[in-house]
């Protein structure tokens, strides 16, 4: 043991240790550090990148679009125009003598909103909360409740021609609610028949 | 009958022969009282009846001898023969006197002899008177016819008269003297009848005694010597008869009942000594093959003696040789001595080396914890980056939302809001990416803190491995002294051994004579085991004629 540890001191080339280390020094130092040229060059693609005359839809009335996010590893989406915004999960009540799947309300900027988890009502395996688990509210005249989602992916744009409309993996209560699924097997769920549905309104009594 | 045969032999021939002595004595007192009285018969015949019949005799023929002597006087002329005859005259009547007065005297008790002799004494007197007085002074005188007529007349008329007295006394005597001839054979009959009648019983008695002795003794004895020569044979299984009595014949059977137990114990005896005998054979033949083994194993022992003494002088060479090597080795020993002392010093420099190294293991243990820990801070950093990052996503989806609410006039400002979000992406991917290389970075820290303990912890194993070196060379050097000691005790202990060696050398020429003995005695041990072999057989032979 002592031999061999004796042998890999004498293998250590500490000459290119050192160079390997101002090698990696310097790095660092012009990541942090960019030099005229790269920030020159960094700025031109962009100007580049915005000044390109965005692609024209080809109609806009055909396309959809929507708000794409994440649950139970499956990508659903709300249709932009009955999302009214997107934010973080923060500071959840929970309601007593509810469903299981109302969570809770939450306060959005004094607005008292209540939150439903489409895991638990589409019967979706369970996946624990966590921070960063975000909020959509959705909303219509009469209705306003936010949606649980794992992950806000953004938005998406499809064109309706291209929505596949029946999807074998979902059945009951989530194929009620389907709208389709979009090429890119994003689940389009009806966010207006969600918003009118009975399923929704909550009037449970509790005696006493 | 019992008591008889609870008697003792010595009683029963007692009783037996005591019977046949009274029977002698009575036969033996009787011939004696018979031969007494005809011993006293006789003795009485000879000194009375015949004496006297004798002296009669003689007494007549003296009568007669005087009668002629007379009658020569008278024709004798002559004085002087006349002288002659009458001294033969007066000798025969002194002769008659004498056996007169001899018979009166025998026959003293016999009262009509006694009368018969007076009257012949008378006579006799009367006749010597006229002698005497008348006729041998008549024929003095001459007077020869006067004489004459004397003698023929009165006097021949006595000498007749005595003479028949005379022969009637001597025939009387004779009678006598036959009657008791009589009496004594009568009874010397009897008493002869007597001594038949005894030896006839004797006889019968003696017939009757031998045939009980027969029965009473001489019939168990032969039985019992019939058994006797039934054991004789070796035939240990007879069964002996159970006889109760108390004589000498039963004290034998009773012994032969102790022999009978005797048997049994003689007959278990006899099977051990049959197992013991075969055993003996067997032994002896193993004794006899571990002999000849011996005698092999001598030969050996011989021919590796002969070996070992070849052996002995090598080795004594040997010890010439390893008397110079330890001579040589003591010197060495003390060229290492030396080069142990460089060790020692070599071993405290290498300590002290390691113990600094030990000092800047600590120093690398310390910079790399920090490391982790600034790097630490850089994930801290970057979570707050990330969670930038993440609100800008949001803000730049609220945008887009807000974008399409304006729908046309919006167009421009969702562009804007959809490159925020593809910035926040980036920047996501980037901090994703850091918080990787960070934990990367924490791994490799780790490690080499680990790697710097693992350092530290080899190089205090090197210090005390050190130290025991330094301690292992002391001891090494001492026991190079020792060794250096030791190879000059050799090298004085193979003198000894060469010594040694002559004297083992000695010892072996004295075994090989002992090995010599030995093969002699193993081969009168494999005689006495043939011998010891052949007795078992023979007791084998000897058990064997037992019935058992």
């Amino acid at each position: 043991m002592k031999d061999s540890s004796t042998e890999k001191t004498q293998d250590i080339d500490w000459q290119q240790l050192k160079r390997r280390m101002a090698a990696s020094s310097a790095a660092i130092k012009r990541a942090l550090e960019p030099s005229d040229e790269d920030i020159k060059r960094i700025l031109k693609a962009r100007a580049q990148a915005l000044a390109k005359e965005p692609l024209a839809p080809d109609d806009p009335l055909d396309d959809l679009e929507f708000v794409e996010f994440r649950l139970a590893n499956e990508r659903y989406g709300f249709e932009l125009r009955h999302v009214r915004e997107v934010g973080p999960l923060q500071s959840l009540t929970p309601l007593p003598c509810t469903p299981a799947f109302v969570l809770g309300v939450i306060n959005l900027r004094g607005e008292i909103v209540s939150v439903i988890d489409l895991k638990k009502f589409f019967d979706l395996p369970e996946q624990g909360l966590t921070d960063l688990n975000k909020v959509i509210v959705l909303q219509s005249a009469e209705m306003t409740f936010g949606v649980l989602a794992d992950r806000i992916l953004g938005i998406g744009r499809v064109p309706l021609n291209r929505i596949q409309l029946s999807l074998p993996t979902l059945t009951g209560i989530r194929e009620a609610y389907l709208k389709g699924v979009t090429p890119q097997r994003t689940v389009i769920v009806d966010a207006g028949k969600l918003l009118d549905s009975k399923d929704l309104i909550v009037h449970q009594q509790v005696g006493g | 009958m019992r008591w008889y045969l609870n008697l003792s032999t010595r009683g029963k021939l007692g009783i037996g022969f005591g019977l046949m002595g009274i029977l002698f004595t009575v036969v033996i007192m009787t011939a004696f009282s018979g031969l007494t009285s005809i011993k006293s018969a006789q003795r009485s015949l000879y000194r009375q009846e015949f004496a006297n019949a004798r002296d009669f005799l003689v007494l007549r023929s003296n009568l007669n001898g005087i009668h002629a002597s007379l009658l020569g006087m008278i024709v004798e002329t002559q004085d002087s023969k006349m002288d002659y005859w009458l001294q033969d005259i007066k000798q025969r009547g002194e002769v008659i006197g004498e056996i007169t007065q001899r018979l009166q005297q025998r026959n003293r008790n016999d009262a009509r002899l006694v009368d018969q002799l007076q009257e012949l004494y008378q006579l006799g007197e009367a006749f010597i008177l006229a002698r005497d007085d008348d006729i041998i002074k008549m024929i003095y005188a001459g007077q020869t016819e006067a004489a004459k007529g004397i003698i023929f007349g009165i006097q021949n008329e006595r000498k007749e008269k005595m003479r028949a007295l005379a022969k009637e006394m001597g025939d009387n005597a004779i009678g006598k003297a036959q009657e008791a001839m009589l009496a004594s054979e009568q009874r010397v009959a009897h008493v002869v009848n007597f001594i038949v009648a005894i030896g006839l019983a004797s006889i019968a008695l003696g017939l009757l005694t031998v045939q009980l002795l027969n029965r009473v003794i001489a019939v168990p004895l032969t039985a019992a010597s019939a058994i006797a020569a039934q054991i004789a044979t070796g035939d240990l299984t007879v069964k002996i008869p159970e006889e109760k009595r108390s004589d000498e014949v039963g004290m034998l059977m009773n012994a032969f009942a102790a022999i009978g137990d005797l048997l049994k114990d003689l007959r278990r005896l006899m099977l051990e000594i049959k197992q013991a005998a075969d055993m003996l054979s067997t032994s002896s033949a193993e004794i006899l093959a571990t002999t000849t083994q011996v005698a092999s194993g001598a030969a050996e022992t011989a021919s590796a003696v002969s070996e070992t003494t070849a052996t002995v002088e090598e080795v004594k060479q040997t010890a010439q040789v390893a008397s110079q090597k330890a001579r040589l080795v003591s010197e060495r020993a003390k060229k290492s001595t030396q080069a142990t002392q460089d060790g020692r010093r070599s071993v405290d420099t290498a300590v002290d080396g390691m113990r600094s190294i030990e000092e800047q293991m600590a120093v690398i243990a310390e910079s790399i914890v920090r490391l982790s820990e600034q790097s630490q801070a850089i994930g801290e950093i970057i979570s707050t980056v990330n969670e930038l990052a993440e609100q800008s996503n949001l803000l730049a989806v609220n945008a887009a939302i807000e974008a399409a609410k304006v729908s046309e006039y919006g167009k421009g400002f969702a562009v804007v809001a959809q490159e925020i979000k593809s910035l926040a992406e980036q920047s996501k991917h980037a901090t994703a990416q850091v918080r990787s290389l960070l934990s990367d970075i924490q791994k490799a820290t780790n490690a080499a803190v680990l790697a710097a303990e693992q350092g530290n912890k080899s190089v205090q194993a090197g210090v005390k491995q050190s130290l025991a070196t330094g301690q292992s060379i002391r001891q090494l050097a001492d026991n190079i002294g020792d060794a250096a000691q030791a190879a000059a005790q050799i090298a004085a202990s193979s003198q000894q051994q060469m010594v040694g060696m002559d004297q083992v050398a000695l010892a072996m020429e004295n075994i090989k004579q002992a090995t010599i003995q030995n093969m002699s005695g193993t081969k009168q041990a494999e005689i006495a085991a043939k011998g010891l072999h052949e007795l078992g057989l023979k007791l084998q032979q000897l058990v064997a004629g037992y019935k058992v």
